[in-house]
């Protein structure tokens, strides 16, 4: 286990995040910004001196009330949001950097086989200087992985690239975390790149964990801070129906035998899909609407609805099983008299395949 | 044109400035560093102190000198208690002058060329294995060269165009402490133009010379930055 119980007062903001996680897979840590995601992660890496209490590691305890243990011997890999690659030297100076200074003998990755998975090959001459966004965090992610750390930390590495390198290197990411045996804390508001690429789940919110544990659990219940969120969000498993329509796939909600119709995708007939629906891209109707342009217009059912924050409030439907979250205004929850088991239809605006 | 006397302050000019240089390099690199890197209450204190050499008539500071100097002051007595000679009107004395009068001249070029790195770097290297002096030696240095070029180049500029601090401690010894500006006061007191011209005109090109180069230098560092 990963167990976290720490503390930290700035001038303006304080840090109290209380968890535990397990020590294997994608942890992602989600919330607004400036909710402390960013401190968390620089504290479990020991660069916020002031910080006190728990810091462990499996067997490794970096951090408690009688002792820390300084950042080089900790045996982190850590990319930040924006490249931190050393300007004087080239890419694979950089690369070697960390494992030089290893404090582990053995290489737990292959430098052959790294640089092949992250096709850093042709970049390893080159300057930081020259190369692009999403070059330089691969060299970072590289370069991470190559010290042989026990704990991987992703500080939004994606949020400083635009959308193509985005959709690039997060295709990276999910081959790297496919092969790695340590665990990954992966920092992002993009309940997209969470959607994707996280097992477990931390809620950050004014600088607390809100809540934690398998994404699956957290994202399902009707208690989970989440969906106090503005970026609330539901993941809906399908599997892949059809190919009828032009330009479009339509897929099957398990469970629901709902169809969904989404961009085309390349996938055989009945294999899994994941889709990331925020709340705020559905709205409901009582009468199924027959002239609108959206496309994905299903039959629901309200299992609960929650207490009104800021004029509006989050529903909880079953779309014949699985669950899917709405944000509707406080008005027109009124309007509809929406209550718990009334039958309705939910229009989604907006999916996007996560998995 | 150039008269023997005139070589020997020369030769003693550079020599003092280079000397004073290497020391400066010396001591400066752990104060900048120092003060790039601390949050304490003392920082402000020490980089009055520093800078104090820039705003005080440099007589003043060569008073004072002379005063802790002479065998009565306290440097004096001391190592004259040591048996050590007195350092008042020596080449030693005037390089401990030099060194205090042109320290901001180095402290502070390095001191904006450490804090300009950021900590960033010196996070992703101590991320990476690297302790204090590591991180320093392979990351803040190397960053730090335009830093050390300005710092080089000013403190060594600076010490060659000393004059009242000079007049203070070292006097005019020929060899000893006569240094460029002080045979070019002499020969102006004496009215000797034209081998004051001589010096004037060797100091000022050759302090542009210097200045150019750190200019251009810059520049085309700069000009890569941005590239």
């Amino acid at each position: 286990m990963i167990n976290i119980r720490i503390n930290l007062q700035k001038a303006s903001f304080h840090l109290d995040a209380d968890f535990s996680v397990a020590e294997t897979g994608v942890t992602g840590i989600f919330g607004p910004s400036g909710s402390g995601k960013t401190s968390l992660l620089r504290v479990i890496a020991g660069l916020e001196s002031q910080a006190s209490g728990l810091v462990q590691v499996g067997e490794a305890v970096w951090q408690n009330e009688s002792s820390f243990i300084p950042i080089p011997q900790r045996g982190i890999g850590m990319v930040f949001q924006e490249p931190s690659l050393f300007q004087h030297l080239n890419v694979v100076e950089n690369l070697n950097y960390g494992i030089k200074r290893n404090r582990i003998t053995v290489q737990s990755i292959e430098f052959e086989s790294i640089c092949e998975l992250l096709d850093l090959d042709r970049l390893l001459e080159r300057n930081p200087q020259t190369l692009s966004g999403g070059e330089k965090q691969r060299v970072a992610i590289a370069r991470a992985l190559l010290s042989s750390p026990m704990l991987l930390l992703l500080d939004e590495p994606l949020s400083a690239l635009d959308k193509n390198a985005r959709e690039n290197l997060i295709t990276y990411l999910e081959k790297i975390f496919q092969i790695l045996d340590i665990p990954v804390f992966y920092v992002s508001h993009s309940s997209e790149e969470i959607a994707r690429l996280a097992d477990n789940l931390i809620l950050m919110d004014g600088g607390k964990v809100s809540a934690f544990g398998p994404i699956e659990e957290v994202l399902s219940r009707m208690d989970s801070p989440l969906i106090e969120l503005d970026e609330a969000f539901s993941v809906l498993e399908c599997s892949v129906h059809s190919y009828n329509l032009p330009h479009l796939t339509s897929v099957e909600s398990c469970g629901g035998g709902e169809l969904l119709h989404i961009s085309h995708i390349t996938r055989e007939i009945g294999q899994k899909v994941k889709l990331r629906i925020l709340a705020r891209d559905v709205s409901l109707c009582l009468s199924k609407p027959t002239d609108s342009s959206i496309l994905n217009i299903l039959n629901a059912e309200v299992l609960d609805i929650s207490e009104l924050k800021q004029g509006s409030r989050t529903v909880k439907l079953s779309i014949g099983g699985a669950k899917l979250l709405a944000k509707v205004s406080d008005y027109s929850a009124k309007k509809l008299a929406l209550k718990p088991s009334l039958r309705l239809y939910a229009q989604i605006k907006a999916a996007a395949l996560v998995g | 044109m150039l008269s023997n006397a005139d070589f020997v302050a020369f030769a003693l000019t550079i020599r003092l400035s280079l000397t004073t240089m290497a020391i400066l390099i010396i001591i400066g690199t752990p104060i900048a560093w120092w003060l790039s890197q601390t949050k304490s209450k003392w920082r402000s204190i020490i980089e009055a102190l520093i800078a104090l050499p820039l705003v005080l008539p440099p007589t003043v500071l060569g008073f004072y000198m002379l005063l802790t100097l002479s065998p009565d002051g306290i440097i004096g007595a001391s190592l004259s208690a040591m048996g050590l000679p007195s350092l008042a009107f020596t080449f030693s004395g005037l390089v401990l002058g030099s060194v205090i009068y042109s320290l901001p001249f180095v402290v502070q070029p390095l001191q904006t060329s450490f804090a300009s790195i950021g900590q960033r770097p010196l996070e992703a290297a101590s991320i990476l294995g690297a302790g204090p002096l590591d991180r320093f030696i392979t990351v803040a240095l190397p960053l730090s060269k335009m830093g050390y070029l300005t710092a080089i180049v000013l403190g060594f500029a600076h010490t060659m165009g000393e004059f009242g601090v000079v007049l203070m401690i070292g006097g005019n010894i020929p060899g000893q402490t006569s240094v460029l500006s002080i045979a070019i006061y002499d020969h102006v007191e004496s009215l000797q133009y034209g081998a004051a011209h001589s010096l004037s005109a060797i100091l000022l090109v050759l302090s542009f010379a210097v200045l150019l180069l750190v200019y251009s230098l810059n520049k085309r560092v700069l000009l890569l930055g941005r590239s």
